[in-house]
């Protein structure tokens, strides 16, 4: 019995066997990469979760292009015909890839976070490794991330199946969905971890925001048929700026250079600033 | 002389009456803590109307109605969503929230300590669900007359039948959910809702599909909310209305029915 701890656990022995590395020399490695350590760590507790997180991702696309392409497509097409060009479904297509994956990294990015908090404190065990709090942020963050590339990349494949993305360019919209999952999910996850009891918030978000971004952001149709008092529903919302990006790269929707880079730097700016208050809270409640 | 009880099937077994007490401390909980949660649920089936009413309304222009008549798209779903929103919130309090209560705080158990029965505490969380729906279906058809959408006196029986639709998803619900153990599991309930309120001609009419897929859908309980609210909006009924009625009403007996013995099953053993 003690011998085996002693080989198994102890890790002065496991260094002078000579199959480990020295503390230094881990605490510098865990230092280095503690980012990837973490990511880590939540892909392997996303395993658990593998087969609903695959059903998802490949289920929740075939309906929503079966039931608002085809389906809905076929009122459109017997009522104005066209939009923006294209039949129905090219145009809505990358549309519900972008706000899908917002509306999934809406899920990740706050009940996980206050479990890692509160209800679990998975992140009090990493953070009393040379692990900073920081990269426990960015690794949460980044586990989610590989999740959503995934998750687009198979919203992709069907897009091409239903021959719902003409363009060549069309793979572009893989990245452009994971940016505005980051976009939205890297602020959120900064606001999720200040919150302290496990009140009402979440569910408000995911009513007051997530809903009216998914239902008035331009995903079903373009923002000009809305009144013109509702289109800043759409410009401060992310899944507007990346649902533009998708159709240029889907279809070649017209677009300015000048919105390109409008669109860009606003969901560049919303992950950047997302991610600098994420480590900061996380740093401050970590740490104190 | 007294006959030997026969496994205890009475009333009395199920039941002590006191339904009251379980519906008073819902409304305590309501009052105390998740108000707030309650009303903003009225608002995701008015989002809804107002996107796709307003938004895709000027896509889609004119569909027929359901005696054949051109309507706006806006009265076309109006219905629809609101046979959705008494689903939801009555699929959300007898799921979920009998879930946490069931495995988690072990409310039930505390309850049948009581003089409570199982009967008693089925049919207390369902009411409360019926609540919610009541008050969903009023705020709704409030919106609905301010936006002109409402056509018909009829529609006024679209609160009492939102009930009975809210009626028949939570009692099957709560049934269904006294078999889950783990989150996983929960997770299948959006795996059925999700499709079902695609698909139950609720923003556009189900002859889009192949026949076979029709008669799947016609087989959901949702389509037959759908049909039934979108006949009472314009107050034209078929002979399918009344069978639309019946197989809430079958869904109702049925899963109280349930609930009650899986409450019996999983307490009183």
């Amino acid at each position: 019995m003690t011998e085996h701890v002693r080989t198994e656990l102890d890790p002065a022995a496991l260094a002078y066997s000579g199959r480990a590395p020295g503390h230094t020399v881990m605490a510098a490695r865990a230092r280095a990469r503690g980012t990837w350590f973490y990511a880590e760590t939540v892909l392997r507790g996303m395993r658990a979760y593998f087969w609903p997180i695959m059903l998802y991702a490949v289920g929740q696309p075939l309906l929503y292009m079966v039931a608002m392409g085809i389906g809905l497509g076929t009122l459109v097409s017997s009522g104005v015909g066209s939009v923006d060009g294209v039949d129905y479904l090219t145009f809505v297509a990358p549309a519900l890839l972008v706000s899908t994956v917002v509306m999934s990294v809406s899920g990740e990015m706050t009940y996980p976070v206050m479990q890692g908090f509160k209800w679990q404190r998975l992140y009090y065990g990493p953070v009393s490794t040379p692990v900073s709090p920081g990269q426990i942020a960015l690794g949460h963050l980044l586990a989610v991330v590989i999740r959503f590339l995934v998750q687009s990349t198979i919203f992709w494949l069907i897009m091409l199946a239903f021959g719902a993305a003409p363009s060549g360019w069309s793979w572009l919209v893989v990245p452009i969905g994971v940016l505005t999952a980051t976009a939205f999910g890297a602020p959120l996850q900064a606001y999720a971890s200040t919150l302290t009891d496990e009140g009402f918030q979440f569910s408000f978000i995911q009513r007051f925001v997530v809903m009216p971004m998914f239902l008035f952001a331009g995903t079903f149709f373009p923002l000009s048929a809305m009144p013109t008092y509702l289109h800043w529903i759409g410009w401060i919302s992310p899944v507007w700026h990346g649902t533009e990006l998708a159709r240029l790269a889907s279809y070649g929707a017209p677009m300015s250079p000048l919105m390109l880079v409008v669109h860009l730097a606003f969901l560049l700016a919303c992950t950047v600033t997302g991610m600098l208050l994420a480590v900061r809270f996380y740093t401050r409640r970590l740490r104190s | 002389m007294e006959a030997p009880r026969t496994r205890g099937l009475s009333r009395r077994a199920l039941s002590s009456g006191n339904v009251g007490a379980v519906l008073e401390r819902g409304f305590t909980v309501i009052r105390n803590q998740n108000w707030m949660i309650l009303v903003s649920g009225f608002f995701e089936p008015v989002f809804y109307l107002l996107a796709m009413g307003i938004g895709m309304g000027g896509l889609v222009g004119e569909v027929t109605g359901p005696a054949g008549e051109p309507i706006p798209y806006a009265a076309y779903i109006a219905p629809a969503l609101l046979a959705t929103s008494a689903m939801n919130g009555a699929i959300y309090d007898s799921t979920w929230n009998v879930f946490f209560k069931l495995r988690f705080a072990k409310l039930y158990q505390a309850m049948l300590q009581t003089s409570l029965g199982p009967l008693d505490v089925a049919l207390g969380e369902i009411l409360m669900a019926l609540f919610r729906g009541f008050l969903y279906a009023l705020g709704f058809l409030g919106v609905l007359a301010v936006m002109g959408l409402v056509t018909s006196w009829w529609s006024l029986l679209m609160v009492p039948v939102a009930v009975l639709i809210a009626f028949g998803f939570a009692a099957l619900g709560m049934g269904i959910t006294s078999y889950m153990k783990t989150f996983q599991q929960m997770d299948l309930i959006n795996f059925v809702m999700l499709p079902m309120f695609l698909f139950s001609a609720t923003l556009y009419p189900i002859s889009v599909y192949p026949e076979p897929i029709q008669w799947f859908v016609m087989a959901m309980p949702l389509w037959h909310g759908v049909e039934l609210m979108r006949q009472l909006s314009f107050g034209h009924f078929t002979g399918a209305t009344l069978v639309h009625v019946l197989y809430f009403v079958g869904m109702t007996v049925l899963g109280l029915g349930l609930t009650t013995v899986r409450l019996r099953k999983l307490f009183l053993r």
